[in-house]
């Protein structure tokens, strides 16, 4: 089972370039949003002013404000419902059953999942609010925050709830007590990468928002309406930094955590 | 403990109810829907097939295979792209490494792809860094018109969209495989290739059904991307969903959005039949339950 040196050099340069494709687009939005044309990219002089508009634009804080809304509920709301279904499949006599229901979203195209929302809402005579968005974007995170605390789980070995409960625990206690403070990083990172998702949605949302906007669908309808405008592509640059600096986060606390050994125990 | 009982059911039962009220519920209603009669601007309820006979008679019916096709095409470039990295991940390199290496293909992932797409639309544009860069060597004389507004440049954006994702699934089933069926093929001397073909390959199909699940419907329902790299008439199955709705066709939508998702389910159920979806899972949920 010995590779040629040659062989692993080859596929370690194939992983960086389909890397360096996938982060390329990071850049231009940044390198545009401080450029004086804020047209194209340019990094010889340097301007905020495009950030500094920003700010003048009542409708677009309106809009921040519900996406960080939206993002803290959806962080809040998401992981719980994930440590619960993760639990089910565990506790439950129909471990796949969960496990499909759980994965379902993530296999519907975002249009049909939020025209299907936008009906149910409509005949159940709800109207579009705060609330519909956070529905969306709990759907969507789901998956993802399932898969995660699932992840945890399984590395914690159910033998020390027998323990617990020979030193007279009740399942709740035991729960509180020996478990969740085991799984806690991954219940956390759940909630990291939930509040990245729903930071990050567009389609699923606009067919759900009403009156509404989030920063997303903010800039989408701008740019259906006039194009991508110098501000936009600030907020955009914005949007991406955000979300590194959301990701960094969590590296660095599984890193402490030893995150990357659990995920392999 | 009967009052600890229902709440333990209770928990349970939450996420189970989530989904099946905001998911299946409405997949549902979208599909009687697409049954209903429209009357002027509003909809009631109806067992009438003007959607469909008006989604499967005109261009809607043309934009639909177009989008299959382009689903297909995507899903095949995406596996071509993400298995050897799954394979090299799960296969070749210490966990560790193959950990930071699936949380780097991760993040761009989770931008907007939508953002993404703005700025692949500026890289191929025609005074975009590609075209200029084959100018100035000398490659070209004048810019290349089919890099942006093209199939091609929907093509290379759906991808890279949805391609990073397909490496989970895969890398997922590649780790799950048992190393000792391949030491015993290496073993009886069979050539890596054939090991590959006739024992890793079927072990992850798995893996490869999820990914192109994932990929296919991904795409096929995709109504952001076309607009952004395809231009503003650029016609997919998603956006001409979005197009019906703004001009208040609720049956319509509900059909086209009923054949989307049709689609995905039938896949899923596929998949569910074919493969122990727990198995698949293996390395999340190795405990017996």
């Amino acid at each position: 089972m010995q590779y040629s040196r040659s062989a692993q050099v080859a596929i370690w340069i194939y992983v960086v370039v389909v890397l360096v494709l996938l982060y390329l687009p990071i850049l231009p939005p940044i390198a545009t949003s401080i450029s004086p044309t804020g047209r194209q990219p340019a990094i010889t002089s340097v301007t905020f002013k495009w950030y500094a508009q920003l700010a003048n634009n009542p409708m677009l804080i309106e809009s921040i404000k519900t996406s960080i809304k939206v993002a803290l509920m959806v962080g809040f709301i998401t992981p719980l419902l994930a440590l619960s279904a993760a639990l089910a499949v565990r506790e439950l006599k129909v471990p796949r059953v969960i496990l499909l229901l759980m994965l379902l979203p993530l296999f519907i195209p975002g249009i049909s999942l939020g025209l299907a929302n936008a009906f149910f809402f409509q005949q159940a005579d709800i109207s579009p609010s705060f609330w519909t968005i956070l529905v969306v974007h709990v759907l969507w995170a789901l998956p993802f925050a399932f898969l995660i605390v699932l992840t945890a789980i399984s590395t914690f070995d159910p033998v020390y709830l027998e323990s617990a409960y020979m030193h007279g625990a009740n399942r709740w206690q035991a729960f509180m007590t020996v478990e969740l403070p085991n799984i806690l990083p991954g219940v956390l990172a759940s909630a990291t990468f939930s509040v990245i998702l729903s930071f990050n949605e567009t389609v699923r949302t606009s067919l759900v928002q009403g009156p509404l906007n989030t920063v997303q669908t903010y800039i989408w309808s701008r740019y259906l309406q006039v194009g991508l405008s110098p501000s936009t592509y600030a907020l955009m640059s914005l949007l991406i930094l955000i979300t590194l600096v959301l990701i960094a986060g969590l590296l660095i606390f599984n890193l402490r955590k030893g995150g990357s050994e659990r995920l392999n125990a | 403990m009967s009052h600890g009982r229902s709440a333990r059911w209770l928990l349970f039962a939450a996420p189970i109810v989530f989904v099946s009220v905001f998911l299946l519920i409405p997949l549902a209603l979208t599909f009687a829907i697409s049954f209903w009669e429209r009357t002027g601007f509003t909809i009631k309820p109806g067992l009438s097939l003007d959607a469909y006979k008006v989604f499967f008679s005109g261009v809607r019916l043309i934009v639909m295979q177009k989008s299959l096709g382009f689903a297909a095409v995507v899903t095949v470039l995406g596996l071509l792209t993400a298995y050897p990295i799954a394979y090299f991940l799960a296969l070749r390199v210490s966990p560790r490494i193959s950990q930071t290496c699936l949380f780097l293909f991760a993040v761009p992932f989770v931008i907007n792809p939508i953002i993404r797409n703005f700025s692949l639309a500026y890289i191929l544009g025609r005074t975009g860094p590609v075209n200029s860069f084959l100018t100035e060597i000398g490659l070209i004389e004048r810019p290349l018109d089919w890099l942006l507004f093209s199939d091609f440049s929907v093509i290379l954006g759906l991808t890279l969209s949805y391609m990073p994702f397909m490496i989970y699934p895969l890398w997922l089933s590649l780790t799950g495989i048992n190393r000792r069926y391949l030491e015993a093929s290496w073993i009886l001397g069979i050539p890596p290739a054939k090991t590959f073909l006739r024992v890793t390959l079927p072990l992850s199909l798995p893996g490869v059904f999820a990914a192109s699940i994932f990929g296919f419907v991904g795409t096929f329902g995709e109504s952001t991307v076309p607009i952004i790299v395809g231009g503003l008439g650029y016609q997919m199955m998603g956006n001409t969903i979005t197009s019906t709705l703004d001009v208040l066709n609720y049956p319509l939508a509900a059909a086209m959005s009923s054949v989307v998702a049709a689609t995905m389910l039938l896949f899923l159920v596929l998949w569910y039949r074919m493969f122990d979806i727990q198995l698949f899972l293996g390395k999340i949920t190795l405990r017996k339950f």
